[in-house]
């Protein structure tokens, strides 16, 4: 990979020694297109022109606007032999921390166009916020997927072959609404968006080339063109979707996106439970019918467990309850579901747990809702709660969810494989009386590879070692948390205790990680039983490979 | 060095029927032959060495194997572990 960095700029001038300054740090040549400045900016970018120190200037007489200053960048780049530019907007909106991180993806996928995902500050007009929702909601239609987080952030990596041959063949809006547009565009061709996230402030007394009512109507118009396009050449595209970076659960995506989670949480409130269901019924149809992998999985459970051939309307129901359950957990946070809509099935048990300064390991799974449990539990429980997490998208998750809350949601780790450092992290934290949560249901982070073939709903299933390998490092007592949805906005939360502790003799530990294996699979049989439409591993459980 | 190092093997691992002094430095730790440890004692072990050595391990990766594949080979790392500290 050869990238260099393209910074188009109509007026903007100000911000840029700057962002050269770090540019050039990062060991990046640095190609600068004025797009048609006036005075004085045209004379301030013209004067940055310095072949020697690797910052070149072009300058476009008449202002045509973003798109062809980007495109005419692109040109540029690849005849001085360049495979990828950096795109970075030239007011100094983006955080140029991030670079380092974008250059990594782009390396770790050269193929795909690595994009900012832009967090936000409170610095964000309202308009603009407004705006950036419908044109997400546009995108994901125009791309009958959710794995373009953010269109408009022009902090990118455009791998430069793909992004030509887009540009020789098909329009592209020339101006503000270029951003979005080729990344679709790029998307219907197969290229891969990994989305990195992006700190983005937008500067006092910046001044925006943005116009409102004409950008706007242009935008509109482009979506207007890409939602025709993207009919018209369904069969193409749906053949050239971009493969996924792996099949493993953890790169399946949780589908659903925070934003609209936020707008929910608001309906919630306003309208009631049932009415939120309705609302959401449509878009649980299309997941339904599109997420083929996620329905052939459901289908399969449901016939397992229910003990007949699953219907077409049970795996609806299985869908319908998954995303009740992320509007459920969402409201919960947002302090639209009172605590005492969870009724406590045991409640000596949780009063014992929370008495005792003894730390301990929770075992929780993905039938139910664990995470409401979380939301509406003592603060002072939560205080002492650390949950292990597999993915960056679930801390991501967690830290938008500390920004909407308030008050930290509890500590998350991101961990893939124990180690000697989380160990030992980890056992401090037991030390000091806090619990540890993981899910023991899903295969096989945590565990090496490790797992066991248990029953499990009338046939063997592999469930991985890990909760039981971490309890006997961590030494403490084991807990089984569930938490499954007994009615229309009721709950009944079920702590059980599990194990005092895991010993692994020596010589016996296969058996000795195979026994709490195949309790916990039992039990979760039994929970997937009395509400069965509550059990979310939309990924083919019993296929029996390890190395997914 | 060494036998402080097999003590530490035997305490932090519970090995209960060998005794530091029978431990070979040369003979392999993990797998057939010697003491034939597994993967889940390699994971306490770099535990209790990061307790009492403060050496940091964060995963156990096939480099690490190869330091822990005897006792003279864990002596050889720790030392040069703490060199590149001091």
């Amino acid at each position: 990979m050869k990238p260099c960095a393209l910074i188009p700029s109509r007026n903007h001038w100000t911000a840029l020694p700057a962002i050269i300054a770090t540019v050039r740090r990062a060991g990046l040549p640095i190609l600068v297109i004025d797009d048609g400045s006036d005075e004085p900016a045209a004379s301030a970018l013209a004067a940055l022109h310095d072949p020697d120190a690797g910052v070149t200037v072009t300058r476009l007489p008449v202002n045509q606007g973003k798109g062809v200053a980007v495109a005419t960048g692109f040109r540029l780049a690849a005849a001085s032999g360049f495979t990828h530019a950096v795109q970075i907007d030239a007011d100094g909106q983006h955080d140029l921390d991030a670079l380092p991180r974008l250059l990594a993806a782009a390396e770790a996928d050269p193929d795909a166009l690595v994009s900012g995902a832009p967090l936000y500050d409170d610095s964000i007009p309202t308009g603009r916020k407004i705006g950036r929702w419908i044109t997400h909601l546009w995108v994901f239609v125009e791309t009958l997927s959710f794995r373009i987080s953010d269109s408009m952030c022009g902090f990118r990596v455009y791998p430069l072959a793909a992004c030509l041959a887009l540009l020789d063949r098909e329009p592209v809006g020339r101006r503000m609404d270029f951003d979005t547009d080729i990344m679709v565009r790029l998307f219907w061709r197969g290229i891969a968006p990994v989305m990195v996230p992006v700190k983005v402030t937008y500067p006092p007394g910046n001044l925006s080339n943005f116009a409102i009512v004409a950008d706007n109507l242009r935008i509109s118009w482009m979506h207007t063109r890409l939602v025709t396009a993207m009919l018209w050449r369904l069969p193409t595209i749906l053949l050239h979707r971009p493969p996924r970076p792996a099949a493993h659960w953890a790169g399946l995506g949780e589908r659903g996106a925070l934003w609209g989670l936020a707008l929910v949480a608001a309906a919630y409130r306003l309208l009631g439970r049932r009415a939120c269901a309705a609302a959401i019924a449509p878009i649980v149809l299309y997941f339904y019918l599109s997420g083929t992998e996620q329905r052939r999985a459901s289908l399969d459970y449901l016939g397992r467990v229910l003990g007949r051939p699953a219907r077409f309307a049970d795996g609806f129901r299985h869908f319908r309850d998954f995303a009740g359950r992320a509007l459920d957990a969402f409201a919960a946070w947002s302090g639209a579901i009172p605590p005492a809509a969870m009724e406590i099935a045991t409640p000596e048990t949780l009063a014992e747990a929370a008495a005792t300064r003894r730390g301990a390991l929770l075992v929780v799974s993905h039938h139910g809702n664990a995470e409401l449990s979380r939301a509406l539990m003592d603060p002072d429980l939560r205080a002492r709660l650390t949950i292990l997490v597999h993915t960056s998208h679930a801390e991501n998750y967690n830290r938008l969810l500390a920004r909407h809350h308030g008050d930290a949601p509890s500590r998350t780790i991101q961990v893939a494989e124990i180690g000697p450092d989380t160990a030992i992290l980890l056992r401090e934290r037991i030390e000091q009386g806090e619990w540890v949560a993981i899910a023991g249901d899903r295969v096989p982070v945590l565990s090496h590879g490790r797992v066991s073939r248990v029953p499990f709903l009338g046939a063997m299933a592999e469930f991985s070692h890990g909760p039981w390998l971490l309890a006997a490092l961590l030494d403490c007592p084991v807990y089984l948390l569930f938490c499954r949805r007994i009615g229309d906005g009721r709950w009944s939360l079920s702590l059980e205790p599990f194990a005092q502790r895991i010993v692994l003799p020596r010589g016996r530990r296969t058996e000795a990680l195979t026994e709490p294996a195949a309790r916990y699979a039992a039990r979760l049989e039994a929970e997937c039983r009395a509400a069965p439409t509550q059990w979310y591993n939309f990924f083919s459980f019993w296929a029996g490979k390890t190395d997914r | 060095m060494e036998l402080e190092l097999k003590r530490l093997i035997v305490s932090s691992l519970n090995l209960e029927d060998v005794s530091p002094e029978e431990i070979v430095s040369d003979e392999p730790l993990f797998g057939d032959g010697g003491l034939g440890l597994d993967s889940i004692d390699a994971l306490e072990l770099g535990v209790a060495l990061r307790k009492t050595y403060g050496i940091r391990i964060e995963t156990v990766s096939d480099e690490v194997r190869r330091h822990f594949a005897s006792v003279a080979a864990l002596a050889a790392f720790i030392t040069e572990q703490k060199e590149a500290r001091s």
